[in-house]
């Protein structure tokens, strides 16, 4: 090899190794992402691996790092640090994230839904619509995973809207919607933090409360309830989404790395949810919290209540009026289908 | 989730090995001198495998002791440890781990119902009825308590997937928490280093109590006069990353490494607890 060839050869090298070099310092990307999920969780061990497999077909391109257990405060707090940019994305509920686009509160509408079936038939179809409209809004996410109907619990039984006059009923804090049903029915909501509701109930502040059976379970509330009403209340999810900013910085090729396997860790997680809650349910009764059966009657006069507040809804900036509509004639196609089934319960 | 000093008297539980084999006609099987002997040398022992390969003929021999003598709440009680101790610290199949600890459990209750007959009454009992009926106990009853909550507990680690730990957690640590009424200085501090774990389990925002799990954290530590390094490595592992406090992460485990494995009852779980403390600070720079 002669001295040339031996110095061509070395620049070559050396140019080749700079160009990889400088493609790895500008490429890397850390996504520091918040969640209220504890480390350990099945949650959390989902996201994990799929944040390892991410880190591994990216080639070390893109690593997602998690704060778990809240660390990085509630929804609201973490969507002021995703502004800032000190994070790149959180796992939130439709609630939490609503503040960044209203849409998001639609199922969550009070008494909407008849069944699970009535649910999978709208997401079908209004799911993608939600996502894109998220992507507007500046965030991109991967799917949405279930977080089941909320049920009425407390220490009597609640079998109607009766039932609930002159009881304390928590209202979750910054559930507007919620809250504005509560009204509508004549009732008189207690706007509480979820962490304060355990308190609330051991001290009287509070009679009756909402939550799906997991979530229940997970806070402990079986210990201060006596009965769970099988009625599904309001429907909720859990997004993880990135911000849009910090997802566009990253090659066209990680985009779909990230797509991918996240979308598949939400679809997996949506689908052993309502498992989940159907197990955590039967645990519950397991537990002495009884089961309680609405009075069908009851309950059309109690959705005809709340549907009154549809027109007020739509007036509402916290409510996507164009996507209400849809979502109502989906809702409407189905059951002239005739295929709702009777059923209350989960 | 089990901090050594639980090993203390779980394998004292070869005295009364000892006491059951005069009661069961087997009086040459085991001296009272032997089974002292034998317990100490297990746990000053520092290779923890030598110790799982001899332990399951323990476990037989417990089973044997408790079939021929069914009504002994001692012997119930140390088996319900000694079972609760090997599933959950050195078994490592899944369903063994299931099987194991669901024979604590059941020995734990039976134990605490020979014991004190109210007992057995508390199975199936909502919250507050059993919180009501736990305020009756009293502190001769302590070691029943103990067991009947430790078998419970190793059960509910081996079944966390499951949805019925999770609901039955607040049992277990109202059981504990009962215990530590009567004695907090039971066990040197277990019971503290339990509820530690136990109230590090949930953050803050699923309604933990990070400041009551800080709190028995530094009191098991106290009590345990530092000779169980086990107790900084679950302080390190549940409430330090719980939190986020990587600072006080690194120099708990630190202080682990640091410090001497032997120690008078506690060496096997200071070598194991030495070998956690490895692991959990080679990855806090990937948690943190």
């Amino acid at each position: 090899m002669t001295r040339t060839r031996v110095s061509r050869w070395l620049a070559r090298t050396l140019t080749a190794l700079a160009v990889s070099l400088l493609a790895l310092g500008s490429q890397a990307a850390e996504i520091k992402v918040a969640t209220i999920a504890p480390d350990g969780s099945v949650w959390m061990r989902e996201m994990r691996a799929g944040a390892q497999r991410i880190k591994e077909r990216s080639a070390g391109r893109v690593e997602i790092k998690f704060y778990p257990g809240g660390v990085m405060g509630n929804d609201a707090q973490v969507l002021r640090k995703i502004r800032i940019g000190q994070l790149q994305g959180g796992a939130f509920t439709t609630g939490g994230l609503s503040e960044r686009y209203s849409a998001l509160n639609l199922y969550g509408i009070p008494l909407l839904f008849r069944s699970l079936d009535e649910v999978d038939y709208v997401r079908a179809r209004l799911d993608p619509k939600l996502i894109a409209g998220l992507e507007r809004a500046g965030f991109v996410s991967f799917g949405f995973s279930e977080g089941g109907f909320a049920n009425l619990m407390a220490n009597e039984p609640v079998r109607s809207v009766e039932d609930l006059r002159r009881k304390k009923v928590w209202v979750p804090e910054g559930d507007d919607i919620s809250f504005l049903a509560m009204e509508t029915m004549g009732l008189s909501p207690v706007v509480l933090p979820p962490t304060d509701v355990l308190t609330g109930l051991q001290t009287g502040l509070l009679d009756v409360v909402g939550a799906s059976p997991v979530v229940a379970l997970v806070l402990q509330w079986h210990t201060k309830v006596k009965y769970r009403t099988e009625l599904p209340v309001s429907y909720s999810m859990g997004i993880f989404a990135l911000d849009a900013r910090a997802f566009d910085r990253l090659s066209v090729e990680d985009q779909t790395i990230v797509r991918e396997i996240m979308g598949e860790v939400m679809h997996n997680l949506d689908a052993t949810s309502r498992e989940d809650n159907r197990r955590a349910a039967e645990v519950m009764t397991k537990a002495g919290v009884q089961p309680v059966a609405v009075n069908p009657a009851d309950v059309e006069d109690w959705r005809a209540t709340l549907e009154s507040m549809y027109p007020e809804l739509h007036r509402r900036p916290d409510m996507d009026a164009e996507l209400l509509d849809e979502l109502l004639a989906i809702l409407a196609e189905y059951r002239s289908l005739g295929r709702t089934t009777s059923t209350l319960g989960e | 989730m089990f901090p050594g000093r639980t090993a203390r008297r779980l394998f004292g539980f070869t005295a009364l090995l000892a006491a059951a084999a005069g009661v069961g006609g087997c009086a040459n099987l085991i001296g009272s001198m032997a089974a002292d002997t034998l317990s100490a040398a297990i746990l000053n022992e520092n290779d923890p495998e030598l110790v799982a390969s001899g332990v399951p003929a323990y476990l037989l021999l417990v089973d044997g002791l408790i079939s021929r003598s069914p009504d002994n709440e001692s012997l119930l009680a140390a088996g319900a440890q000694l079972f609760a101790l090997y599933g959950s610290r050195f078994e490592t199949d899944p369903d063994r781990i299931v099987t194991l600890t669901a024979k604590a459990r059941d020995y734990g209750e039976r134990s605490i119902c020979i014991a004190y007959t109210p007992a057995c009454t508390w199975q199936g009992l909502d919250y507050d009825d059993f919180v009501s009926q736990l305020a009756a106990i009293q502190k001769k009853n302590i070691d029943y308590l103990y067991s009947y909550a430790i078998g419970w507990l190793s059960y509910l680690q081996a079944t966390s997937e499951d949805w019925s730990a999770v609901a039955e957690l607040p049992w277990v640590e109202a059981a504990l928490e009962r215990a530590l009424e009567l004695d907090e200085t039971y066990e040197n501090g277990g019971l503290h280093a339990y509820l530690g774990i136990l109230d590090s389990l949930r953050p803050p925002a699923l309604g933990g109590k990070p400041d009551a799990a800080k709190a028995h954290f530094e009191r098991a530590l106290e009590l345990s006069q530092g000779k169980d390094l086990s107790i900084k490595v679950e302080y390190a592992r549940r409430y330090a990353r719980m939190v986020f406090d990587q600072e006080l992460h690194d120099r708990l485990l630190e202080e682990v490494l640091a410090s001497p494995v032997e120690a008078d009852g506690f060496t096997l779980f200071n070598v194991l607890a030495k070998r956690e403390a490895e692991q959990l600070l080679a990855s806090s720079k990937e948690y943190f």
